[in-house]
């Protein structure tokens, strides 16, 4: 059973998207570490550290993820995660934003998928695909 | 009340029996025994062993080194537990970096292993050995994966195996750490000299004085006028102790526990009087703050009853900077939504209800930059230690 640390990123309290997220990922099989809302980056990585999980699923509601997730590379660096699958999703701007700029900037921040504005079953459909081909590599 | 109850402190002791609560000032030159007989030798006489409690805090308490896999988990449960023990922690180690982690020099009483929920193993390896061999400890215990304990059973000598403190859902699991280290104290009072003797008076387990203050919290909001969130300040002659509500601190991670503490071993108004007055004249606001009082920083040197009464306030001041988000190297309490702060311990006998109003206006105005203040309890008669204690 794979296993998925999931919450909602910073000053964020979005507690029923990401009680949504909890129910579909064990329903689709995961076993999910739930921080809940209001959780600070390093408490993500550590979170994964902790159960050795194969995927980090942050959720951001209120658009201001970009001002949290900054340190994911050098955190990601700091204990080895190369294995772990980082993905982020919800509504990741402030206002209007085109998916082709948001998807590349949190690339570069080190997510592996990106999903701004886009349905939770469409996302985790991706993501189990995503799973299963590194699973096949 | 048909039960004697005693705290013995580096400073003072105090008894609560039928007549009310008492205190005296300890004489060093005397043992503790001798001391406390002499002083409250009438009293003692009036209760057989069975009714007679005691709690200390003199003996120093147990020193600590944990080993954790990460800050927001391992790390942060182990110290948390460690601190509602009574046990003093000398310093944490991220396992992660343990390779050049500095070896403490002095001899601890415990080291506490930690990391990983149950499911995860191989989390400790060759290099915690290697470290720990360079360690001098008189007491090990692993609290991580269980999958890791056969590993560490193996290779550590004399080690215990406990559970795992972080469960399966990522929460803290404290009993049987909790247990352990309260159970370690114990033992630790019962070695000391000066201790064992109090066990001619009694045929109940010595406690240590924070673990009784820390079960009484649960009850303080009910029992006193106190609104929760609240903290309870207890500042003594060797350290000062913080008691507060989780509900202050800025996480989202799911404990069991209500309450924490946080132990400033080296902020008290007797035994530790001159590191208090180091830390005060660092302070980049002590000399306002001396203005404020109308007093100047000789009186720092003196030893006079008002002497004491600014180091006393000065302490008040420092573990409120000490916890505030101006000093961010402690655990960060959201002052700004404190109800409540409770006093407790000798500072209650020296100082007024209007000073130490005073100085909480002049923290909250200062470094808050606000004008109103939570409500000021004093527990003069130790109610909160009497709570514990017969609970």
């Amino acid at each position: 059973m794979k296993k998925v640390v999931t919450g909602v990123v910073g000053n964020d309290i979005h507690v029923v998207a990401n009680r949504l997220i909890d129910i579909s990922l064990q329903a689709r099989g995961f076993e999910v570490f739930n921080l809940g809302v209001n959780t600070y980056l390093e408490e993500f990585i550590d979170a994964v550290v902790e159960t050795n999980a194969d995927i980090l699923l942050i959720s951001s509601l209120n658009g201001e993820a970009e001002g949290w997730c900054r340190d994911l590379q050098f955190l990601r660096s700091e204990y080895e995660l190369k294995d772990v699958v980082f993905v982020i999703g919800g509504n990741l701007a402030v206002g209007e934003a085109r998916n082709e700029d948001i998807v590349p900037k949190y690339q570069s921040y080190g997510f592996d998928l990106v999903f701004h504005q886009i349905d939770l079953n469409t996302g985790l459909d991706t993501l189990e695909k995503f799973v299963n081909q590194k699973r096949g590599e | 009340m048909s039960k004697l109850l005693i705290d013995v402190g580096s400073t003072y002791f105090k008894i609560s029996s039928k007549n009310g609560v008492k205190q005296a000032f300890r004489d060093f030159s005397k043992n503790i025994y001798d001391d406390l007989t002499v002083k409250f030798g009438d009293e003692i006489k009036e209760y057989p062993k069975e009714d007679v409690y005691i709690c200390s805090s003199a003996n120093g308490g147990l020193s600590t080194l944990i080993v954790g896999l990460t800050n927001s988990f391992s790390l942060k449960y182990a110290k948390n537990i460690a601190f509602n023990s009574g046990i003093n922690i000398i310093d944490t180690i991220l396992y992660h970096n343990i390779e050049s982690s500095p070896i403490p020099g002095e001899l601890l009483d415990v080291v506490i292993i930690v990391g990983g929920i149950d499911s995860v193993g191989g989390v400790f390896e060759e290099k915690l050995l290697r470290y720990l061999q360079k360690l001098n400890y008189n007491n090990i215990v692993y609290v991580g994966s269980k999958l890791d304990a056969p590993f560490l059973k193996e290779n550590i000598d004399n080690l215990v195996v406990l559970e795992n403190i972080i469960s399966d859902k990522l929460k803290v699991n404290e009993n049987e750490l909790k247990e352990y280290l309260t159970n370690l104290y114990q033992q630790d009072i019962v070695g000391k000299e000066d201790i064992k003797h109090l066990y001619e008076l009694t045929s109940n387990q010595i406690y240590s004085t924070p673990y009784i203050v820390n079960r009484s919290l649960p009850f303080i909001d009910a029992k006193f006028e106190v609104v929760n969130p609240f903290i309870v300040i207890d500042i003594g002659g060797a350290t000062t102790d913080i008691h507060y509500s989780r509900d202050l601190v800025r996480d989202n991670i799911l404990t069991e526990s209500e309450f924490d503490r946080l132990v400033f071993k080296k902020l008290g108004v007797y035994k530790s009087r001159e590191s208090l007055i180091y830390a005060a004249k660092n302070n980049e606001f002590v000399y306002e703050l001396l203005n404020y009082l109308d007093v100047t920083e000789n009186i720092l040197e003196e030893s006079s009853e008002k002497a004491l009464k600014v180091l006393m306030l000065l302490s008040i001041f420092l573990v409120l900077c000490k916890v505030s988000k101006h000093n961010p190297l402690y655990v960060t309490l959201k002052l700004d939504v404190l109800k409540s702060l409770v006093l407790t311990g000798g500072i209650t006998k020296v100082l007024t209800n209007e000073e130490v109003l005073s100085i909480v206006h002049f923290f909250y105005k200062k470094i808050m930059n606000m004008s109103t203040i939570p409500t000021i309890v004093m527990d003069v008669n130790y109610d909160i230690w009497t709570l514990g204690m017969t609970k």
